[in-house]
């Protein structure tokens, strides 16, 4: 096995482990984001279109600054998306050398798309999430792929149990994976087989043709330091031409189009005269960079459909223009995770690496569907219908590679209010049937339910009180009442703030957010729901 | 140490004087046996279970939480009365609330690992202490699981995946009929509840009975389909522990089951082999909501004793109360 292919299957592994690891809760010394990091496409986008610069965007500048003096070892090497690709197309195409070449515009389109990103994210629209590679390769194996092998290990599991409990192995009788569904994922699935789809006509096609990742790298690896050169030694019987993977040797097999190079060395091996090796120095020639004024129209184009992208995404009812914005469509089930900044720089935010969501441990944060708009689509919100909003768990703001959602002290979590429930009276067993349930105060970890005795029904009926009401779903997981439950969240009231603390905030307009135990106990004289003058009996107990 | 014998009728002998059964004795207690069981087939009394006079019905002991514990098992004779070597045990005591020791939402750890520790010592095989808890499951059995790691790891779990759970025919359910019990829960040898007292806004009381509701799958069903407390004695007719600990070492008198609500401190453990007069036990000695509620007043409790699950007619059975010094 040759050096590239080593380094690829060994980048391709590492990142599904780190993948993996991360769906088993397992935190290892190396950031399990590392490769969103190193996505130069993602870091350019999220930086232009929310107008900031964080830390993670070094890691991906070092890329493009490497890549002036080795060329797209990115794509070759490291990317992990590539290898995919690579392994696909290995699966359905015909080898690269008896592969009809693609016609020579083709591999311009990158530059086009490109511009149209750019473009895009300079009016506040990021297109991160469509076009950018490593979040949509992270995206389909935590969300689309991992979720199926899981229930595979614990069906394993369930088959070892009689061993494990023969043998007393509790650690493995009693192992519970997690087992996590999402959303969306035939959504999620379609876009990767689009990216896959290239392989129809040439392998790699993606890479070569459409990644605004390549595009950038190789608009900084036009004249790498250590680039193929070629000797006199050259019989022009193009063989490196066939078999060159992206294209990038021209009719005289002595130039090359480095731009388009991806330094996996395949014509320096199957040269039979040893005439091409990759160094520094003067031997050999560069074929002209045809430049970018045949293509002038083109980009222009691309340019002006990002244009016309962003602002008839941007215009649209379904866009959620920040806080200010009055007249828009709000989704009632688009509950975002607590510490989301405000809808609009979320979104600038977001490319929709699965992150969070992978991580949730209650599996509530789901990847949302297109009640958004386009730049809304694969958001993680909160369902509370399949799991809780946990309010000690910080997780999703503490892995968020962008900070769409900040990273919350333990202090500051519990203020972060993502929206209100309220009671459905008309489904609600207490209320419409006049049975006991409350199930809903039980849950609650706020104790922002009460219990309050009406008129007319013989059990105590739940009252959400709005400023002990955070939002986190337990009373709505929890409802016994089927379909839609009897006490829904909505994402009213939600707080969502770019920056300051939660904490201030919501002491400012009056919540009052604490979890249960470290509320005030009662008063001795307090009964809570029960009137001793009025009610025979308390809560719960009868004649 | 100091006894209290209450609720003895004249006619049974105390625990000193069953070495010196007199001919007269004999008599006495025949003629008494005989007047109380006319007494049951009229339908007067209910009968008290015949022999072993000297252990009690319910165990009552107030002292520090796990010297209490101990002492209301061995009141009751011992845990190897319950359990026998290479006997497969569950403990179900109430940890779904990942509450502080001093909210009373939650069996204290202390009594829990002084119970595990007892079959331990009685030989049991293997022990489990199972819940299925509300909220994430890691969080709310930590404390419990500390106390217990000295008698091994991963005695406690937190089972939140349903591939643990098996369906069960509820032969005597009125309407509950089947429901998915915790595996291990059904292949036990010994059931053990340890529920910690506390009020329940819609249940009345979560005591042994309605801790149960913990070792099932599906719960929302028992409020939405079911009567809640028609449906709480079903379920104790398939589960019915062959020993309660209620930890009555801090009592939640109000805004039950989650708090925060009033928390008394009676140090109190009470322990029964009878589910329905443990928690007829806990629901008279107690106030709920500052009164003093009878165990009628608790719907399930009612059904139970009707249904003959057990008793709650405390004033016909043997109650041994003890004071640790």
């Amino acid at each position: 096995m040759t050096l590239q292919r080593t380094v690829q299957i060994a980048c391709l592994t590492l990142f599904l482990g780190l993948l993996t690891s991360a769906a088993f809760r397992f935190v290892g010394w190396l950031p399990h984001d590392l490769f969103l990091r190193l996505d130069p496409a993602a870091a350019l986008l999220t930086g232009i279109s929310a107008r900031i610069w964080l830390g993670s965007f070094a890691a991906a500048l070092a890329v493009l600054a490497v890549t002036i003096f080795l060329g797209r070892f990115f794509c070759g090497y490291l990317c992990p998306l590539g290898t995919f690709i690579e392994g696909v197309d290995a699966c359905i195409c015909r080898p690269v050398a008896v592969q009809s070449p693609i016609p020579a515009n083709w591999p311009r389109w990158k530059y086009g798309v490109l511009v149209f990103v750019v473009v895009a994210a300079l009016m506040g629209l990021s297109l991160a999430f469509l076009f950018a590679p490593i979040p949509a390769m992270s995206r389909f194996f935590a969300l689309v792929v991992l979720p199926l092998l899981q229930p595979a290990l614990d069906l394993l599991l369930q088959l070892a149990a009689p061993l494990a409990d023969k043998f007393d192995l509790t650690g493995l009788l009693y192992l519970q994976l997690p087992l996590p569904r999402f959303d969306n994922q035939w959504l999620m699935l379609i876009l990767m087989l689009l990216i896959l789809a290239g392989g129809r006509w040439h392998s790699r096609l993606w890479c070569r043709c459409l990644c605004p990742a390549g595009a950038l790298m190789a608009l900084c690896a036009r004249r790498p330091l250590i680039r193929r050169r070629v000797t006199e030694a050259c019989v022009e019987c193009k063989l490196c031409a066939l078999h060159c993977p992206a294209g990038a040797i021209g009719a005289d097999p002595r130039s090359t189009s480095h731009a388009e190079c991806i330094v996996c060395q395949t014509c320096r091996r199957v040269c039979p005269t040893q005439a091409v090796g990759f160094s520094t120095g003067h031997a050999g020639e560069t074929a002209g960079h045809p430049g970018f004024a045949r293509y002038r129209r083109m980009l222009l184009l691309s340019g002006a459909c990002g244009l016309g992208t962003a602002a008839l995404t941007l215009s649209g009812a379904r866009h959620l223009m920040g806080d200010t914005g009055t007249r828009r469509i709000t989704p009632p089930e688009l509950i975002r995770p607590p510490g989301a900044r405000p809808e609009d720089s979320f979104l600038r935010r977001c490319y929709r690496c699965g992150a969070c969501l992978q991580a949730c441990p209650t599996n509530t944060l789901q990847p949302f569907g297109l009640a958004t708009g386009l730049p809304g689509w694969l958001t993680p919100a909160i369902t509370p219908q399949l799991g809780p909003c946990d309010p000690t768990c910080m997780i999703c703001g503490q892995i968020c590679p962008t900070q769409a959602i900040r990273e919350l002290s333990p202090g500051e979590r519990i203020w972060a209010k993502v929206g209100t429930a309220q009671v459905l009276r008309h489904k609600c067993l207490a209320w419409e049937f006049d049975r006991k349930c409350l199930v809903c105060d039980e849950v609650c970890p706020y104790d922002a339910i009460e219990l309050k005795r009406v008129p007319e029904r013989k059990a105590a009926v739940p009252f959400v009180d709005e400023k002990r009401c955070s939002g986190c779903g337990f009373c709505e997981h929890h409802c016994p009442v089927e379909a839609v439950p009897a006490i829904v969240v909505e994402p009213m009231e939600a707080l969502r703030l770019e920056s300051g603390s939660l904490r201030t905030k919501a002491r400012a307009i009056g919540l009052d957010l604490q979890i249960r135990r470290s509320r005030p106990r009662p008063a001795a004289s307090d009964q809570g729901p029960y009137d001793a003058q009025n009610d025979a009996l308390p809560p719960g107990f009868s004649e | 140490m100091k006894i209290q014998d209450r609720h003895y009728p004249p006619s049974a002998p105390g625990p000193d004087e069953v070495e010196r059964l007199s001919r007269r004795v004999f008599l006495k207690r025949n003629t008494g046996l005989a007047l109380w069981t006319a007494a049951l087939c009229c339908g007067i009394k209910l009968p008290r279970p015949a022999g072993a006079a000297e252990i009690p019905d319910i165990a009552v002991v107030r002292g520090e939480r796990g010297a209490a514990t101990r002492a209301a098992v061995d009141l009751l004779g011992g845990m190897q009365r319950f359990v026998q070597p290479g006997h497969k045990v569950i403990v179900k005591p109430n940890m779904s609330f990942a509450g502080r020791p001093e909210d009373a939402t939650d069996t204290h750890p202390d009594v829990v690992r002084e119970i595990v520790t007892m079959c331990k010592e009685a030989g049991a095989r293997r022990i489990r202490v199972l819940d299925h808890p509300l909220r994430r499951g890691e969080r709310c059995i930590e404390g419990i699981r500390e106390a217990c790691e000295v008698h091994g790891e991963n005695i406690v779990q937190a089972v939140s995946n349903k591939r643990f759970y098996q369906t069960a025919k509820i032969d005597q359910g009125r309407q509950m009929k089947s429901t998915d019990v915790i595996w291990e829960v059904l292949e036990a040898d010994v059931l053990i509840a340890a529920p910690v007292a506390k009020s329940h806004s819609s249940a009345g009381v979560s005591l042994s009975m309605k801790g149960m509701m913990g070792l099932i799958w599906n719960r929302g069903i028992m409020h939405s389909r079911y009567d809640l407390h028609e449906s709480i004695v079903d379920l104790a007719s398939l589960l019915k522990p062959d020993l309660v600990v209620v930890d009555a070492s801090r009592v939640l008198s109000t805004n039950g089951p989650g708090g925060p609500g009033r928390v008394l401190r009676p140090d109190t453990i009470i322990a029964s082999p009878d589910m329905v007069a443990a928690d007829a036990q806990a629901v008279a000695m107690f106030e709920w909501y500052g009164r003093k509620l009878s165990p009628r007043n608790v719907k399930h409790i009612r059904i139970a004793h009707d249904r003959g699950l057990g008793r709650m007619d405390l004033d016909n059975l043997r109650v041994k109360q003890i004071q640790l010094g």
